[in-house]
């Protein structure tokens, strides 16, 4: 500590070292070169291999759009490759309108701000990553921003996905304090495997030393802090608007719109993507609780897709999914928020009626996890500017 | 068998034959069968918190806290999972233990059991480089002779988890037998699962099993016992230690950039002769850009087709 403090007074008087600030010039070169595409961009499986296949999706695109998605009247013939997005990013090598892919890296050193984003037409999309917070943040989260709540373990606490509509000032973004505050400061009566056999062997050991050793006594074995201690959050994003726009532009509630999932699974090309974890907890090596964000933006359309995920050992399964999808030109937002939830030896007699030698693998993947669970609730929103 | 040469191999991250490592493991055994359930050790003493396969970092830390042929050690335990490198972890400092059994204390953790090694990374591990779970096998066997803590100079207590109701003394862990699978309850289980907090008394945690304790069970404790200092491990620290109520309990966490993603340092603690402790930081290895690393996943963010 003495060390520390010795070299703080010693940079002190000397201003910046000129060390430090060649190291961060390094850095943020590396962090800038590691960006700067390979020069084969790889392609899409689907049309690298197949390109009848490719035909295929383009053509049953343009056939089966026209009924399901008419409400989009989206003109639905290719592009011609003249480039309308904006990749507004200083940090980034520029895209140049070349087509390349933007990953942004998940990290950037030093004080150097690194918020890679991409604009098309009047959408601004907007990603932040950081390391997980710091002690210093984590006091502050406890002690006020989330009073009452004992945190996740891993809160990566400055990382978000935003989207705006520039020309009404109307943001939609995924951040972790918002999700966390979601999370119920009561006991949600979930309870890991062996609570029942732990509690009981206390109980008895108590009576058996009520008048030795031990120092519990009942008070001790009641939860005295109720908080949802799986961090179930029904977070399905913030809105902020501006408040000087006179209009209020709200979500409508339409449970019979659809995603267009034939428009999401051709394989157009890739703008800006980005994937990142809001939280994470390991409750205490009994399962997982982790909320993801992840982001796709093709030159027509996006969509996000922000996961929370589930797995008490033992005990049950819980996918909690919000989907947002934007059509740019037609200046249409739709968002989706399904909820599965199984008992988790449910789940896992499924996997043992296909296959495999590791049932339990299975389990740690949220996507078949959602593709073996019962939906519980659908609900689905609609917003056009 | 030439353990030099053996330690070589690790440290490259070479494959380690089936053979060889039930050897290594069954040494092992022999050698930890005859500890105490907490060993004392003497200063000056560097302190280490979990590892958790991070064979790499691992490296790191012994390189940047004078490396096990100068220094004493104390590992707090969960030295597999997560990491990709959860065996050459451990059998790197199984190796070192055998090598130099004075110079090194290895503390058990909540995951060298079965049942957790079984899902959280350990036991898919060993199938993926053996084919079998022989290795797995083999390794769990010396989980269960890994010690419960240790005392340094008769002033700092370490444990991988926390204090238990049902332990007021040291000498009380000694009567512990600890050669088995880790229990679901009893002092065995909170030593190595409980965790400080800001409660009043014992508490049960909010899921149902495992207690959290306090100011004052920890003050009682160090009262009790004529000590100054329990170290332990167990929680990911962003700054790699924290210390608590009023510097009598710290954690230590020495796997940096935990999980390959959470940006985190690492730390570990030595405390000198005279009982002052010096922290010292360490950051993870770097996965190197563009080169497809073979040996840190890479970080780059895998694009996808999602629905």
């Amino acid at each position: 500590m003495a060390n520390n403090e010795e070299n703080r007074d010693i940079r002190s008087r000397q201003g910046i070292n000129t060390i430090i600030v060649n190291s961060a010039r390094n850095m943020h070169m590396k962090t800038v070169n590691a960006r700067i595409p390979q020069k084969s961009t790889p392609q899409p499986l689907s049309q690298q291999q197949n390109p009848q296949w490719n035909n295929f999706m383009v053509n049953r695109g343009t056939q089966n759009t026209s009924t399901i998605h008419q409400r989009f009247k989206s003109p639905l013939a290719p592009r011609t490759q003249s480039t309308r997005h904006v990749c507004n990013n200083p940090n980034n090598p520029p895209c140049a309108h070349c087509g390349t892919t933007i990953i942004p890296s998940p990290k950037a050193f030093m004080p150097l701000e690194d918020n890679p984003e991409i604009i098309i037409n009047n959408w601004k999309i907007s990603t932040k990553k950081k390391p997980i917070l710091n002690s210093v943040e984590l006091e502050d989260w406890e002690n006020n921003k989330l009073k009452g709540l004992a945190l996740p373990e891993m809160i990566f606490g400055n990382n978000a996905i935003t989207i705006q509509n520039i020309e009404k000032d109307w943001t939609l973004q995924f951040n972790t304090l918002d999700a966390l505050k979601m999370v119920k400061l009561e006991d949600s009566g979930i309870r890991v495997s062996y609570s029942n056999k732990w509690l009981d062997a206390k109980k008895n050991n108590a009576t058996k030393n009520s008048n030795q050793k031990s120092d519990i006594d009942e008070s001790s074995l009641k939860i005295v802090h109720n908080y949802d201690w799986t961090y179930t959050t029904e977070y399905k994003g913030t809105i902020k608007q501006n408040s000087k726009d006179s209009v209020e532009y709200n979500f409508q509630r339409d449970d019979e719109v659809q995603l267009p999932i034939d428009k999401l699974s051709r394989s157009d090309k890739i703008l800006f993507f980005d994937d990142m974890i809001l939280f994470e907890d390991e409750l205490a090596d009994n399962g997982i609780s982790v909320l993801n964000c992840k982001i796709r933006v093709m030159d027509e359309r996006l969509l996000l897709l922000s996961r929370f995920f589930l797995r008490v050992d033992d005990v049950l399964i819980r996918v909690i999914d919000t989907r947002i999808y934007v059509e740019f030109d037609e200046n249409i937002i739709i968002r989706e928020f399904k909820k599965y939830e199984d008992q988790y030896s449910s789940v896992l007699s499924r996997h043992r009626l296909s296959h495999s030698y590791d049932p339990k693998a299975a389990l740690r993947d949220s996507n078949w996890v959602v593709a073996n669970s019962p939906l519980v609730t659908r609900e689905c929103e609609i917003l056009k500017f | 068998m030439d353990l030099d040469k053996i330690i070589s191999l690790i440290r490259q991250g070479k494959h380690i034959h089936e053979e060889t490592v039930y050897t290594l493991c069954l040494n092992a055994q022999e050698l930890l069968i005859n500890e105490a359930n907490v060993s004392k050790v003497d200063t000056p003493v560097t302190i280490c918190g979990d590892i958790h396969g991070q064979l790499h970092d691992l490296l790191t830390l012994f390189d940047k806290s004078g490396g096990v042929e100068n220094s004493r050690y104390i590992f707090l335990g969960d030295f597999v999972d997560r990491g990709f490198y959860s065996l050459e972890s451990f059998l790197l400092l199984l190796c070192y233990k055998l090598r130099y059994p004075d110079r090194i204390s290895l503390i058990r953790g909540n995951h060298e059991t079965r049942q957790i090694t079984k899902v959280y990374g350990f036991y898919d591990e060993i199938m993926r480089k053996y084919g079998n779970s022989n290795v797995w096998r083999y390794c769990c066997e010396v989980f269960d002779y890994l010690s419960l803590g240790a005392v340094i100079d008769n002033k700092i207590f370490c444990v991988h988890g926390g204090l238990s109701p049902d332990i007021n003394t040291i000498d009380e862990i000694r009567d512990i037998d600890r050669k088995q699978e880790v229990p679901h309850e009893g002092a065995m289980c909170d030593l190595l699962w409980s965790d400080p907090d800001e409660v009043m008394t014992w508490s049960l945690s909010p899921r149902g099993a495992g207690f959290l304790f306090g100011k004052n069970e920890v003050d009682n404790f160090l009262y009790k016992n004529d000590i100054e200092l329990i170290t332990r491990a167990h929680q990911l620290v962003m700054e790699g230690y924290k210390e608590m109520f009023d510097g009598g309990l710290v954690t230590v966490w020495s796997a940096p950039n935990y999980c390959y993603r959470c940006g985190n340092v690492a730390a570990v603690l030595r405390i000198e002769d005279d009982l002052s402790r010096n922290y010292t930081i360490f950051d993870a290895v770097q996965a190197q850009n563009g080169v497809g690393n073979a040996i840190i996943p890479t970080k780059k963010v895998q694009m996808d087709y999602f629905l």
